[in-house]
């Protein structure tokens, strides 16, 4: 019996997941970008007109849309940036021989595992302005005398925002980078204390090297959530108070269903699909560099 | 040097502490809020702890009765779970053939891997309005089957991805054995690769369903009624009103939160084992 027929051909099996696919990404994908060269509204009323590149030529004049995607870009930085470096500094906390750190490491999944809309609503409990727990908090400990309003003040929102965010999934990046470290052979650790490596040598030179493959894949998972992000801020605060927390998904979604302008809309959705691409681009590329 | 050494370990379980507060505190409070009576938490400052323990919260959101609020969250619980279950159940049933073909076969077949994964990437906000408009004119908006379609939107590419990976990892001999031997295709599959596989397939089952019970975005944009609206939506909406009932919205959060929690603590080392063999090796 040959190769070719103990391999045979089963293309046909991809064919049912393709069609999906097609169905609710393809095609989606395709009409987005035809909407955006014309002038068409949500409900079909006037019949949509090509525009060329008009939607585009403003959307790059449109202050909303450009401070949209600054938030955006401001949340996942801090956001990304913070997960990683709590998420591996407790990591590397829970991965000591400390007595009830295996009760903290069951513990860690809750976070995570807390629905976003849950989370959402549960910070903007602790926020609210009356009766928060925040507030009576901070004011019972003396650290304020007077009420903030969290979440309606222009200059705390998004960081209100972005500390709920990293509560909820840090410990992604924790549990990530501990399942590697547990991966991590002990006798290379002894080998280099032998050797006389020191502590921090030990950690730049055997646990660094070791844990980055997972580290990247758990980056790259929250930059994906974090740049499209929109649950979380909606919930809380609806893009507002003066803009200040309208991201992205947000400033596209207000244009296509509020103010019922799709053209519009799906030209934003299409330079932030660019950006995305472009951001995947310049990642692969780095990644790329580093391997050689 | 004893002294020091000593000292450092201090300083490691404060942090471990710190930590262990850290991430309990809030939903204890959540949890705290659920139980407590609408009076104890408009008090100012708080009380912390109620004074005696009031289910009212989930009495309200879990006993049946026609237009109550009640008959609403059940109603979303069972929308969510269904809705959940549909996405995951059509997903595998799509990706397993499919990933194992990307798997077997390397080549230009690949290009669809690579190009599904690239999907997971992009916001939903590319895909929804012509996905809007396409369940308005065939009238499937409200549809807990059409919601489970469009779910597959992030559930497809995230399953293809981790599926493929795990078949990856069970050796292609084994298979070719198998038809050496004699068997035919679907003895091959069902006999061979899938008993290898079921593990992983557990793990990205779960990790799925965890992933289409958290979805807002389309369930707020194309559900409005008992028929098909899933909790987060149901939850959003509770908190969004101008109302005080604080131990109501907590109750809410805290129902949902339960089965996503319960599974994760039971399942927390294949969840995450199996989210990092896929990933590391792309």
């Amino acid at each position: 019996m040959s190769y070719k027929q103990i391999k045979g051909s089963y293309s046909f099996l991809t064919i049912p997941m393709i069609l999906i696919m097609g169905m609710v990404i393809g095609w989606p994908l395709i009409q987005t970008f035809i909407f955006s060269f014309t002038d068409a509204d949500l409900l079909g009323i006037t019949k949509p007109g090509f525009t060329g590149l008009n939607n585009f030529l403003d959307a790059f004049q449109n202050r909303g849309f450009l401070n949209s995607l600054k938030v955006s870009g401001i949340f996942a930085v801090v956001v990304v940036s913070v997960e990683v470096i709590l998420g591996t500094s407790v990591a590397l906390l829970l991965n000591q021989p400390l007595i009830g750190s295996k009760v903290v490491r069951v513990f860690l999944i809750l976070p995570w595992a807390v629905p976003t809309i849950v989370n959402a609503i549960m910070w903007r409990l602790i926020y609210n302005p009356e009766y928060g727990a925040l507030n009576s908090l901070l004011y019972q400990l003396g650290f304020i005398d007077k009420y903030i309003s969290w979440l309606s003040s222009a200059d705390k929102a998004l960081w209100a925002i972005i500390f709920a965010d990293i509560w909820k999934n840090f410990s992604l990046v924790t549990l990530i980078v501990l399942a590697s470290l547990q991966s991590l052979p002990e006798s290379q650790v002894e080998a280099a204390k032998i050797d006389g490596a020191n502590s921090w040598q030990r950690f730049f030179y055997i646990t660094m090297p070791h844990i980055i493959p997972s580290l990247q894949v758990a980056m790259v998972l929250r930059i994906i959530e974090a740049v499209k992000v929109f649950d979380i801020i909606y919930v809380m605060t609806k893009g507002g108070p003066a803009n200040k927390t309208r991201t992205g998904s947000i400033f596209i979604y207000q244009e296509a269903f509020t103010n019922s302008r799709i053209g519009a809309g799906s030209s934003f959705a299409i330079i932030m699909v660019a950006f995305i691409i472009l951001l995947i681009l310049v990642y692969m590329r780095t990644l790329s560099q580093q391997k050689r | 040097m004893k002294k020091k050494f000593k000292f450092s370990t201090l300083l490691k379980y404060f942090a471990l502490i710190i930590l262990f507060v850290y991430i309990i505190s809030p939903f204890l409070w959540l949890l705290i809020m659920s139980v407590s009576s609408s009076a104890e938490l408009t008090l100012k400052p708080l009380r912390w702890i109620p004074e005696k323990i009031d289910f009212s919260a989930f009495k309200e959101l879990l006993v049946m009765g026609l237009n109550t609020r009640g008959e609403l969250f059940l109603y979303a619980l069972r929308n969510s779970l269904v809705t959940a279950m549909t996405t995951v159940l059509l997903s595998m049933l799509v990706t397993i053939p499919a990933a194992w073909v990307f798997s077997r076969y390397s080549g230009k077949k690949n290009v669809i891997l690579s190009l599904a994964i690239f999907t997971f990437m992009l916001p939903p906000v590319a895909y929804c309005i012509p996905l809007y408009k396409l369940l308005v004119r065939f009238d499937l908006m409200d549809k807990s089957l059409a919601l489970a379609f469009v779910y597959c939107t992030f559930v497809l590419p995230f399953c293809v991805w981790l599926i493929k990976s795990s078949i990856d990892a069970i050796p292609y001999e084994l298979e070719e054995a198998a038809v050496i031997d004699g068997a035919g295709f679907l003895q091959r599959i069902i006999q061979i690769v899938m008993p290898l596989l079921l593990p992983a397939l557990g793990t990205v089952a779960l990790m799925s369903l965890i992933m289409a019970w958290d979805e807002y975005f389309y369930a707020m944009l194309f559900t409005n009624s008992k028929a098909a609206i899933t909790l987060p939506v149901v939850i959003a909406n509770l908190a969004s009103g101008r109302q005080s009932n604080y131990n109501l919205i907590a109750a809410g959060g805290v129902l949902a939160s339960a089965p996503p929690v319960i599974i994760g603590m039971l399942f927390q080392k294949a969840l995450i084992k199996g989210l990092v063999s896929g990933g590391v090796k792309e």
